[in-house]
């Protein structure tokens, strides 16, 4: 398996082909965009509906899943916002505009590494193409997937049917273990010894508590940031996080939209 | 009647040139909202723009404001970026090179906190091969020192002009702010001070606040409003300035149309920018060049300087 090299974006109207309602604000929303459909684990697609709005943005989505020869992807949508709103109201047939696939995605780890993804609410989603990936790849991997409460998890249906080992928690028990995502993953680190990796997507506070840990036992580990994200393709600069890369004095501020959303966590000023 | 004798097998011209600067359409990328203009060449065939404007230069690299930078408003975008950027040198020595091997103009956005600071990134920029015009920056409302400040005093805003004037044989454009009473005052400044032509306008200072946190949602505190929002705004700044001055005015505001681009047009602009819609539409100007063509066409008019000013006004 190799991270290769990205895809050329291309920005196109294209179809909404299905749309699976997953309760509350949720839902996996598949467009035909045979770019997008080509997208690494960890890249994003900006998406708003064709039909005007009143809004301008489009709105940043990680790619959850992949059909590279039907052309299709598909992301895992929350409604937080008008924008995600607009994109979630979308119906069967209608169009949108999609420019992707954009941005870094997480680089596969080193051969005889295990990898240790961690999801926090609709951050897993790059885990289900990731994991999709690694399996192929023969890579050895576990997902931990953490949310506030069991209507927090609304893809562990899908991710059960596809074979993913994982452990769920929730700050309330309501799902599998009580407590913070970061609980079973430093368990299963103690459990185990070999080389492994570290990847992360979910709330800035959850990105960074695996970053410490990361740092404490002295593995790699990769997060995948979400700023508040204008254009994807670094004219804007709007998306900024500070990152201070090797050999730099201080930080600097740099679009993640072009030089991540996915950073070796050691590169990232914490709290961003 | 008889009918009129027009060929209408030609296609309308919409080339035009300001001084030296030619432009092959009158649809420029706005300043800030295309990168350098590099950025933007992998989902936009450049060869369909008259011209990019790049993002504003000073002479060092700047790191721009904290974040959050960015807010949506209604059908507007408030920002505070803060004129992030990589600085002059590094622009011509990295940027450059690549940029002119595109078939489109190059408008170098030239920022300073001084006078001097403005004469010598003009100076730095006049000197590249590559680059065909400058639009002096004096309306950025998102730098402490600098920016807005020039352009919102009208002796200031003559200095500056001047200063560039003296060190460029390139068309000089200064970009307008609208943060002022009376905006004739400036677009006579900038004529009187040597300007060849005027872009009109910048962004305008707003403020948006998350009343749960009763702070500012820009972490600059304001923040400049583009977008629809402030095009008629802008449609009535551009028809005071191009009735003030001789010099063309380059129409900017809330562009994402051709029948939006019209109205500037019609208002008096000679062309025009499209600013916030490249975040979201970055393949609008073939729709816009198609849609000015098939008007003029229709309006059997073969040339759109003849659209220029044409506003039927009370």
């Amino acid at each position: 398996m190799s991270a290769g090299r990205a895809p050329a974006a291309a920005d196109r109207v294209c179809r909404l082909l299905s749309r699976q309602p997953l309760g509350g604000a949720y839902a996996l929303l598949t467009f035909g965009h045979p770019e997008t459909a080509q997208a690494q684990a960890g890249q994003f697609a900006m998406i708003q509906p064709e039909a005007d709005t009143n809004l301008i943005l489009r709105r940043p989505f990680s790619i959850m899943d992949t059909d590279p020869l039907r052309g299709h992807f598909t992301i895992f949508l929350k409604a937080v916002g008008p924008g995600s709103k607009a994109v979630f109201d979308l119906r069967e047939g209608e169009n949108a505009r999609v420019l992707g696939p954009l941005g870094h995605g997480f680089k596969p780890p080193s051969p005889g590494e295990a990898a240790h993804l961690v999801g926090g609410g609709y951050g897993v989603a790059p885990f289900a193409l990731f994991s999709r990936h690694l399996k192929k790849a023969g890579v050895l991997f576990h997902l931990f997937y953490g949310g506030r409460s069991s209507s927090e998890l609304p893809l562990v249906a899908e991710l059960e049917r596809r074979g993913i080992a994982m452990t769920l928690s929730t700050d309330d028990g309501s799902r599998g273990e009580k407590g913070w995502v970061t609980a079973p993953l430093l368990e299963a680190l103690d459990r185990t010894s070999g080389a492994a990796r570290l990847y992360a997507c979910g709330p800035a506070a959850m990105m960074h508590a695996v970053s410490r840990i990361a740092e404490d036992r002295d593995l790699s580990c990769e997060v995948s940031l979400d700023p508040w994200m204008g254009c994807g393709i670094g004219t804007c600069l709007g998306c900024v996080v500070k990152i201070q890369e090797p050999g730099e004095l201080k930080p600097k501020n740099r679009p993640a939209c072009t030089e991540g959303p996915v950073f070796d966590s050691r590169r990232v000023v914490w709290p961003h | 009647m008889a009918a009129l004798k027009i060929d209408m097998t030609n296609t309308p011209s919409l080339a035009l040139e300001i001084g030296t600067l030619k432009l092959k359409n009158p649809l420029l990328a706005a300043s800030g909202t295309c990168g350098y203009g590099v950025e933007i060449a992998q989902v936009v065939d450049l060869s369909t723009l008259g011209g990019i404007v790049t993002k504003g230069l000073y002479m060092a690299a700047r790191d721009g404001c904290e974040t959050p930078r960015i807010a949506e408003t209604p059908a507007g975008l408030l920002n505070a970026i803060g004129l992030q950027g990589v600085g002059i040198r590094a622009f011509v020595s990295n940027v450059l090179p690549q940029l002119r091997t595109y078939d489109t103009a190059v408008i170098v956005n030239v920022c300073g906190e001084t006078v001097e600071e403005y004469a010598e990134v003009s100076r730095i920029a006049s000197d590249a091969p590559g680059v065909h015009a400058l639009e002096v920056n004096i309306s950025c409302p998102n730098v402490k020192t600098g920016g807005i400040a020039f352009g919102t005093d009208p002796a200031m805003t003559h200095e500056v002009v001047a200063a560039v004037r003296r060190v460029s044989r390139l068309p000089v454009i200064p970009k307008l702010s609208p943060n002022v009473t009376d905006i004739t005052v400036f677009a006579r400044a900038c004529e009187e001070a040597g300007a060849d032509a005027i872009s009109c306008v910048n962004t305008f200072l707003g403020l948006a606040i998350d009343v749960e946190t009763r702070k500012p949602r820009l972490a600059f505190g304001t923040g400049g409003l583009s977008g629809p929002a402030i095009r008629p705004l802008a449609v009535r700044m551009t028809f005071q300035a191009a009735r003030a001055v001789k010099i063309p005015i380059i129409g900017i505001g809330g562009i994402g149309s051709a029948s939006d681009a019209l109205e500037f047009f019609i208002a008096g602009a000679r062309a025009v920018q499209v600013g916030t819609m490249n975040f979201s539409r970055p393949n609008v100007y073939t729709e816009i060049e198609a849609g000015l063509l098939d008007y003029l066409k229709r309006h059997q008019m073969s040339d759109i300087s003849e659209l220029t000013g044409s506003i039927r006004y009370p």
